[in-house]
């Protein structure tokens, strides 16, 4: 049979099989070589996972193939969150990657916005009003254990973005009387603050080196992209014309997306040390709120292009847009996760 | 025990492999074993650790936290839940520039007949909602609104309001009160709006 395929123009060939055990679900695939004369077989890989998560087994080896062929893992194996709802109650869901298996994260009937994963992929950062004020809480996306509240300060909580080790998370407050930057320490609950500025200071977002932090700033007249390091120090500006927020540095490090209003509000990336600014969506209509797929090469984001907010995907030079959603409500600030654990 | 042996499964050429980077591989390709229903809850299984529940199903984390049970680092100040404020006729919106927060010259006069109510009415205390009109992104707009609580709150301030009996609170433009696409609305929208609560 490999014969035939490679006969039949194939240049690989994936060889399953599927053991149902009870309530597991065990997976041995095998990855051959089709090129070559011996029709090498490439890679053996095992997976064992309940035998309700016959979706996630599938994705498991699809990244697993990618890895094979490129040296990196896929993505098949990631959720994307998103906020969904109206005006009186907007919630958190998360869905697979590709748009099926949507499922509620928050059910509290406030406003839910700005989810953001933990770089362990277990849980999100988000600000709520549950309470009354817009706090920063973490919940646990797949585990049964209580919200977590982050951040209850005075004033606004919000905006929050995770160090990529996981133990800091920078967030927007106004505590100390106008939106700065501070870095919050996720075990103690300390905070400390990076920006001293009487501009609006908000939308962190790490390099993932953890050594530098992009934020906007207004301090110029109107929003604009900045850079500092993580110690608040050395700040340079990046954008300087048009208004431009939602600054989302790569996991590959090498491009920050950013949301650009000219009109419409469009989708953009610049080098992090500000060269090359180039446009990824050129409408219609709004393209907003970019999320980096942890492989650097994939972007979800939001946009009303079809009349109502949905979400999509596209690839890093803006080509390829497709949807994940397709109506029956409004989706927004998409968030693709680091590859789950 | 069930064996089911898949379909050897040729990938043409590798450029297939876009599809698992980038394609919805409606059927994965690799087993027929069924998915599980959206949000399927998958605990109660005996023996399912946090990573079996895991990222089959996130619908499963149940109720929200109760809300008392954190731990609150940075605890809010004794600011009453903006639930216990109502509007007040008295009381007069006042309304911003696109994507200012500094009073408008003809807004300050409508601040002051507000600061005289608060005044004469020294018992009462006043919620300030900032919000925006919806040109923003989410994020900006909190702060945005925030900021134009704070500078609504500044003026009160300087006309003898003590600033203790004034709590802020930014919508940013998830609160909108009207929701047409014109400029009209949009005006309507960038708005500080005053609650009371009697003390």
């Amino acid at each position: 049979m490999l014969t035939e395929s490679a006969a039949s123009g194939a240049h690989a060939a994936l060889h399953g099989l599927l053991t149902l055990k009870r309530d597991r679900a065990e997976a041995e695939m095998r990855l051959y070589d089709l090129t070559s004369p011996e029709q090498r077989l490439i890679a053996t890989k095992r997976f064992d996972l309940p035998a309700a998560d016959g979706r996630r087994l599938a994705h498991k080896i699809a990244d697993e193939v990618v890895y094979q062929f490129t040296g990196e893992p896929g993505i098949a194996d990631t959720k994307i969150a998103y906020v969904s709802g109206n005006p009186q109650a907007k919630e958190l869901f998360a869905m697979d990657y590709d748009g099926a298996g949507r499922a509620r994260l928050t059910g509290n009937d406030s406003i839910n916005l700005s989810p953001v994963w933990s770089p362990d992929a277990r849980s999100l950062a988000f600000t709520s009003y549950m309470r009354g004020y817009p706090y920063l809480y973490r919940l646990f996306a797949f585990e049964r254990r209580p919200i977590q509240l982050l951040a209850g300060f005075l004033g606004i909580n919000i905006a929050p973005a995770w160090s990529p080790d996981g133990r800091q998370v920078a967030l927007t407050l106004s505590k100390d009387g106008n939106p700065e930057i501070y870095l919050l320490d996720v075990a103690t609950g300390a905070v400390r603050r990076l920006t001293r500025h009487p501009a609006i200071d908000t939308e962190p977002t790490w390099s993932p080196t953890g050594r530098e932090i992009a934020f906007i700033s207004d301090r110029t007249g109107t929003a604009q992209i900045f850079v500092m390091d993580a110690e608040g120090a050395n700040v340079r500006q990046l954008t300087t014309s048009g208004f431009n927020t939602q600054p989302r540095w790569s996991p590959k490090g090498d491009a920050i997306a950013y949301t650009s209003r000219q009109g419409g509000h469009d989708i953009w990336a610049i080098n992090p040390d500000g060269s090359n600014p180039r446009r990824l969506t050129a409408g219609p209509g709004s393209n907003e709120s970019a999320s980096w797929a942890p492989n650097g090469r994939h972007l979800a984001f939001q946009s009303n292009r079809l009349g109502s907010w949905q979400l999509f995907s596209m690839l890093a030079d803006g080509s390829e847009q497709q949807p994940l959603t397709r109506g029956g409500g409004e989706f927004t600030s998409p968030a693709w996760s680091p590859r789950l654990p | 025990m069930l064996h089911r042996r898949w379909q050897l499964l040729p990938i043409l050429p590798v450029l297939v492999l876009a599809l698992f980077l980038v394609g919805c591989p409606k059927r994965p390709a690799t087993t027929s074993a069924a998915a599980p229903a959206p949000g399927a809850p998958a605990p109660g299984t005996p023996g399912a650790g946090p990573s079996v529940a895991g990222p089959g199903a996130p619908g499963a984390p149940g109720a929200p936290g109760a809300p008392g049970a954190a731990t609150t680092p940075g605890t809010p100040g004794a600011a009453p839940s903006p639930r216990e404020f109502t509007a007040i006729a008295a009381l007069t919106d006042i309304h911003f520039d696109f994507d200012k927060y500094d009073i408008r010259p003809g807004d300050a006069k409508v601040l002051d007949e507000n600061a005289k109510w608060m005044k004469s009415n020294p018992t009462y205390l006043i919620l300030i909602e900032g919000h925006c009109d919806e040109r923003g992104t989410n994020e900006y707009n909190l702060a945005l609104g925030e900021r134009r609580a704070k500078s609504t709150m500044n003026y009160l301030v300087s006309q003898g309001v003590r600033a203790n009996r004034i709590t802020l609170i930014s919508y940013g433009e998830e609160r909108p009160q009207c929701t047409e696409k014109t400029e009209a609305c949009w005006d309507k929208n960038r708005r500080a709006h005053f609650l009371v609560k009697a003390g």
